[in-house]
C-alpha cells in the first residue's frame, strides 16, 4: 500500500457583510439586546414582503471580483426551503441557479492557485440560544436579531490538499477581504469543510467557527478517515459536526443523497440587473488587493518578495506601513521593524488585531531611532514587546524611560578599557587570529553599556584598542 | 347605469352632509348582521368597535375639511378579503391555521383606501389561501345572493356576494392569482377588475403564489370598480415586483375586439348563448373577429397549477405554530413532530394537496420537468397572448364554463374537474395580463352570466371603457 495519501478539501465559507441594515428590511444589524431588531419581514410575518438591500449587493459584487469571479450581470434570488426552529419562514433567500459571481481564483503565497466555485449572498437565519447549554437545556430562545443579517457564502472547488492548505487559503481569504473593507467587523466566519481521501466518499463538516478551528477539525478527520480505512473500513458520505472542545468531530447524520431543499425562484423578489456601468465602476473603484499591493512595493522599494508578500498578507500590517511611508519614515526600516518584530509578537503570544492596540503613529519615532542608529536592534525588539503585550508604552518612551538610547556621553572609552583588561584570555584569542573573541568582547561591552552603545562604534574602539 | 347609483355621487352628497355616511354605515352594518344571521357567510372577521373608531375619525375629517374629507373614497364602507392585512383586525386568508393572527401593519392598499377617507368595514370569506373556485374549501362557505343553495364562486366569493347582497354604497378589495376576482364576480353578477401584475401593491397580502397574485375590485358597476383600482394601484417601494405605472381612470381607445374561440368550446350552451348575444350588440361599437390560441388552451392550466402549486407550498411553510396564529403545546416534542401535528391538524384538505402537490414539483429529479417547464411555457403562452394584441384591442370569452353551482354538485367533482372550471380565467392571470368580469345576462333561472374582457398589459382604461358600454 502506499503510504502517499490523496486528500481533497473543499470549502463553504460564510461570512457577514458589513451592512447597516439587514438583507430584506431596514432593521439594524448592530442590535446587543435580543429580539430588539426585528420587523414583519425578518420575522416572516404573513403578508410582509422582503425588499432587496442594494448595498449588501454592491458589496458582494466587490468580492466576488476580487476573487477575480465572472460577475453574472444579471442574477436571481431563490427560495430554500427546510424546517427548522430558526428559520422565520422555513425557508431560506439564498441564490441558488445564477448567484452574483461565480468561477473565480485565488492565488495562495505558495503560488498554487484554488478555484472558487462561486459566491452567493443569502440571509441568515436567527440565532437558537439553549440557555445552560447545548443539549442540557429543557427549551431553547430565539433571537430574531441575526434573521435576515446579510452574508456571503464563497465556495471553493476541491483543490486544497491539507488542512494546512486549507488554513493558508483561509487566511488568504480573509486578507483579501480585510482589503475590501467589506465585512462586518468583528464577527467570525463559519466555515464547512469538506474532505475525502484516496478518492473515496467526502465527509461534511458543518458550521466550524472560525478558521483555526477549521484547521483543526480537518487535521482530526484527516486522521480519523486514514484510521477507517487502514482498519478496513468503508467511509460512507454523511455529515459531521465539530466539537471545539474536544478538538474531535462526531457524526451527524447520514447523507446518502444530496438534501433536497426544492429550490424556486423567490417570486417576491425581481431579477437583479446591474448593467455594464455598473460593474465598470465597481472594477475601478475596486482598492488595491494584496497581489498588486506587494508587486508594487517590490518595485517602489526594492524588497524582497517574501517580504513584500508578508507585509500584504496581513490587511492590518500592510496599512500601518503606508502610514508609517506616508509620514516619512524609512521604507526598509519600516518593513523590517513590522515584519520581523511586530509579527513576532503577535504570532507569539497568538494576538488578534482586535486584541490590541497598535497604531503607526507610536512607530514613526521608533523607526527613526533605528534609522539614526541611536538604538540596537535587541532594544527595538524589546521596546516593541513591551508595547504590545506589556505595560503598552509607546516605544520611544520605553526606551527613554529606561536609558536604552545609544547616547554620545556615555564614557566608551572608559568601558571598552575595563572589558579589555578584565578578559585577558579573549584579547589574547583575537590577537591570535580568532574573530569571534572580538565579538564576544563587543558583547560584553553592549551588555555593560545595556545597549545603549552604537555596536559599530565599539567594535571600531576594539579594533583600534587592541591593533 | 344612474350616476345616483355610482360610489362618486355617494361621495359627492356625504361631503355636504355628513349623516348619509353615517346612515348608510349603520344599514350596511345591519345587512352585515342579517347576513350572518341567516348564516350567508360573507364576512370572516367584523369588529364593530373598530368601526365606530373610524366613523368618529371620519367625522372629525368632515368637520376640519382635511384631505380625508376631499377623498375619493370619503365616508365609502369597504370590505376586504381575508388574505389582506388589516392592522389589528384578525386576518388569516380564511385558515384555521392563521386564528388569531393580527397583523402589526395595513396592507398598502389598505393605507390606500384610508388616505381617501374609506371605512374599513369587514373582512370577507374566501377559499382557504385561495385554494378554489367556489369558497368552499373553508370553514365558513359564503351562499350566492341569487341562490342560497349555490356558491358564490371563488376564492373571493364572500367579497362579490356581500357586493351582490347589501343595497348600500359599498366596495370590495379581491384577490386574483388564478380567475378568483373574475369568476365570484361573474356567478354574482357584479363587476371584478383585475390589474396588470405589479399595478397593485402586494405588500401586506397574505400570499398564495407571488408571482400571480394580483389585488383588484369587486364592485356593483363598473364605474366603482375603476374607482376602487384607481384608489388602491401606484408604486410601492415595500413590494420588489410593483411597477411604477398606477391605474387612472380614463377612456381606452378599443376598435376591434376578437372573441376566443377555443374558450367558448367547453363551456355550457346557455353560458355560451347568453355571452354570444351580449358580443352581437357590442357590434354597434367594435369590429368582432375571433382567435384562437392553442397554446393557453392546452398548456395554461398545467403551468399554472404546477407554478402556483410550486410558490403556495415554500409560502405556507412558514406557517408551523411557531410565531403566530395557532399554537398547541410544544411539550416533550421536537420540533418537527410539533410543526407535523399543527399543520396536519390545521391545514384543510384543498391546503395539504396543493402543498403536496407543490413540494413534489420541485423537488431535485423533477423540478427540470416540472417547475422550471412551467416556468418556460409561461413565457410562451404570454407571447401567444402579445402576438394576438397586434391584431386585437381586446379578447373576449365567458368568465365561467357554467352559471353558480349547487353546493351537492361541487361535492361531486373530482379534483382536475375543479380545476378544469379555471379555463377561462387562468390564462389571463398566468400571463400578469388585466381582465375584467362584467354581467351579460341571466340564464333562464335567473342566475348571472359574466362576459370576461381581457387587456394587453397596462392597458385597464380599455376593460374600464368596454364594461360600461357593455352595462349601458
Amino acid at each position: 500500500m502506499s503510504e502517499e495519501t490523496k486528500v481533497i478539501i473543499g470549502l463553504e465559507i460564510h461570512a457577514y457583510l458589513g451592512t447597516e441594515s439587514k438583507l430584506f428590511c431596514s432593521c439594524a444589524t448592530n442590535a446587543t439586546m435580543p429580539n430588539t431588531a426585528c420587523c414583519p419581514i425578518c420575522l416572516g410575518h404573513p403578508g410582509s414582503k422582503p425588499v432587496l438591500n442594494e448595498k449588501a449587493v454592491e458589496l458582494g459584487v466587490k468580492v466576488g471580483l476580487a476573487l477575480n469571479c465572472t460577475i453574472n450581470e444579471d442574477f436571481f434570488f431563490s427560495r430554500k426551503t427546510y424546517f427548522y426552529p430558526d428559520m422565520s419562514m422555513n425557508y431560506q433567500i439564498t441564490q441558488y441557479e445564477v448567484p452574483v459571481a461565480e468561477k473565480g481564483m485565488v492565488t495562495l503565497p505558495s503560488g498554487k492557485k484554488i478555484r472558487i466555485r462561486r459566491a452567493h449572498i443569502e440571509w441568515d437565519p436567527a440565532a437558537l440560544v439553549h440557555p445552560s447549554g447545548m443539549g442540557k437545556s429543557n427549551y431553547v430562545l430565539i433571537d430574531y436579531n441575526r434573521s435576515g443579517l446579510p452574508l456571503i457564502e464563497i465556495v471553493t472547488e476541491p483543490d486544497l490538499s491539507s488542512p494546512a492548505e486549507a488554513r493558508e487559503f483561509m487566511n488568504t481569504l480573509e486578507n483579501i477581504l480585510s482589503y475590501l473593507n467589506v465585512l462586518r467587523p468583528n464577527t467570525t466566519m463559519k466555515v464547512d469543510c469538506n474532505i475525502s481521501i484516496n478518492g473515496g466518499n467526502r465527509t461534511e463538516i458543518k458550521n466550524v467557527s472560525g478558521y483555526a478551528a477549521a484547521e483543526k477539525a480537518l487535521t482530526f478527520e484527516l486522521a480519523r478517515q486514514k484510521l477507517e480505512l487502514k482498519n478496513g473500513k468503508i467511509i460512507h458520505q454523511h455529515t459531521r459536526a465539530f466539537n471545539a472542545d474536544t478538538g474531535m468531530t462526531v457524526e451527524l447524520r447520514k447523507k446518502e443523497t444530496e438534501d433536497d431543499y426544492g429550490y424556486i425562484f423567490d417570486p417576491d423578489l425581481v431579477k437583479v440587473s446591474l448593467g455594464k456601468d455598473y460593474l465598470a465602476s465597481a472594477k475601478a473603484e475596486l482598492p488595491e488587493l494584496p497581489e498588486a499591493k506587494a508587486q508594487r512595493l517590490m518595485k517602489e522599494f526594492n524588497f524582497s518578495e517574501y517580504d513584500a508578500r508578508v507585509l500584504c498578507g496581513d490587511f492590518n500590517l500592510g496599512k500601518i506601513f503606508d502610514k508609517l511611508v506616508e509620514k516619512k519614515a524609512s521604507p526598509q526600516i519600516s518593513a523590517r521593524i513590522l515584519t520581523r518584530e511586530l509579527l513576532a509578537v503577535l504570532n507569539h503570544d497568538a494576538l488578534l488585531w482586535s486584541e490590541v492596540s497598535v497604531s503607526a503613529d507610536d512607530f514613526v519615532g521608533l523607526v527613526e531611532l533605528i534609522e539614526k542608529g541611536k538604538v540596537s536592534d535587541k532594544n527595538a525588539k524589546a521596546a516593541v514587546i513591551n508595547y504590545v503585550s506589556g505595560d503598552k508604552s509607546k516605544p520611544v518612551e520605553f526606551l527613554s524611560k529606561n536609558n536604552l538610547l545609544i547616547s554620545e556621553s556615555i564614557d566608551l572609552d572608559a568601558v571598552v578599557v575595563k572589558i579589555i583588561s578584565s578578559n585577558e584570555k579573549a584579547v589574547t584569542d583575537y590577537k591570535a587570529g580568532n574573530q569571534k573573541s572580538l565579538n564576544f568582547l563587543s558583547g560584553l561591552v553592549m551588555r555593560e553599556t545595556k545597549g545603549t552603545a552604537s555596536p559599530q562604534k565599539v567594535l571600531e574602539m576594539l579594533k583600534k584598542k587592541l591593533s | 347605469m344612474k350616476r345616483e347609483e355610482t360610489i362618486t355621487f355617494f361621495v359627492e352628497e356625504a361631503r355636504k352632509d355628513f349623516s348619509i355616511v353615517e346612515k348608510n354605515l349603520a344599514s350596511i352594518m345591519q345587512e352585515a348582521k342579517v347576513s350572518e344571521v341567516k348564516k350567508l357567510n360573507y364576512i370572516e372577521e367584523f369588529d364593530a368597535q373598530n368601526v365606530v373608531r373610524q366613523l368618529v375619525e371620519l367625522k372629525k375629517s368632515f368637520a376640519a375639511k382635511d384631505s380625508k374629507y376631499y377623498g375619493k373614497l370619503f365616508g365609502v364602507p369597504i370590505t376586504v378579503k381575508d388574505a389582506i392585512c388589516v392592522r389589528g383586525l384578525e386576518s388569516k386568508a380564511g385558515s384555521k391555521i392563521l386564528k388569531g393572527y393580527k397583523p402589526l401593519f395595513d396592507a398598502t392598499v389598505i393605507e390606500h383606501a384610508r388616505n381617501e377617507g374609506a371605512i374599513i368595514l369587514a373582512k370577507t370569506t374566501q377559499d382557504e389561501f385561495g385554494f378554489g373556485t367556489f369558497a368552499t374549501n373553508t370553514i365558513k362557505v359564503p351562499k350566492n345572493p341569487f341562490d342560497n343553495s349555490r356558491s358564490c364562486g371563488g376564492s373571493s366569493g364572500g367579497a362579490a356576494g356581500f357586493t351582490a347582497f347589501t343595497k348600500n354604497y359599498h366596495l370590495a378589495i379581491g384577490e386574483s392569482t388564478g380567475g378568483s376576482i373574475a369568476c365570484p364576480a361573474s356567478f354574482c353578477g357584479c363587476v371584478g377588475l383585475t390589474p396588470t401584475y405589479g399595478v397593485v401593491s402586494r405588500f401586506g397580502l397574505i400570499d398564495y403564489a407571488n408571482s400571480l397574485d394580483k389585488i383588484g375590485a369587486i364592485a356593483k358597476n363598473a364605474e366603482d370598480a375603476a374607482l376602487l383600482l384607481e384608489v388602491i394601484s401606484g408604486y410601492d417601494e415595500r413590494d420588489s415586483t410593483s411597477l411604477k405605472n398606477g391605474f387612472v381612470k380614463e377612456e381606452g381607445e378599443i376598435k376591434r375586439v376578437a372573441i376566443i374561440k377555443d374558450f367558448f368550446e367547453p363551456c355550457d350552451e346557455e353560458v355560451k348563448k347568453v355571452v354570444k348575444k351580449k358580443i352581437e350588440e357590442l357590434k354597434k361599437f367594435y369590429a368582432v373577429e375571433e382567435v384562437s390560441l392553442p397554446l393557453n388552451v392546452k398548456y395554461s392550466l398545467a403551468a399554472y397549477y404546477v407554478i402556483a402549486t410550486c410558490e403556495a407550498s415554500t409560502n405556507l411553510a412558514k406557517l408551523s405554530g411557531l410565531r403566530y396564529g395557532v399554537q398547541g403545546s410544544v411539550e416533550g416534542k421536537h420540533f418537527d413532530e410539533y410543526f407535523s401535528e399543527i399543520r396536519s391538524k390545521e391545514f384543510g384538505a384543498e391546503a395539504k394537496r396543493r402543498i403536496i402537490l407543490g413540494t413534489f414539483a420541485r423537488m431535485s429529479g423533477y423540478r427540470d420537468a416540472y417547475y422550471l417547464k412551467a416556468m418556460r411555457v409561461r413565457t410562451k403562452l404570454i407571447n401567444e397572448f402579445n402576438e394576438a394584441f397586434k391584431k386585437y384591442d381586446l379578447l373576449l370569452c365567458p368568465t365561467m364554463p357554467t352559471v353558480a353551482p349547487r353546493f351537492d354538485e361541487i361535492e361531486k367533482l373530482t379534483p382536475m374537474q375543479n380545476f378544469a372550471m379555471d379555463l377561462c380565467t387562468v390564462p389571463a392571470n398566468l400571463a400578469g395580463l388585466p381582465h375584467v368580469s362584467v354581467n351579460a345576462g341571466f340564464s333562464k333561472n335567473n342566475l348571472p352570466i359574466g362576459l370576461m374582457a381581457i387587456a394587453p398589459h397596462l392597458e385597464e382604461k380599455r376593460l374600464y371603457s368596454f364594461a360600461r358600454v357593455v352595462e349601458a
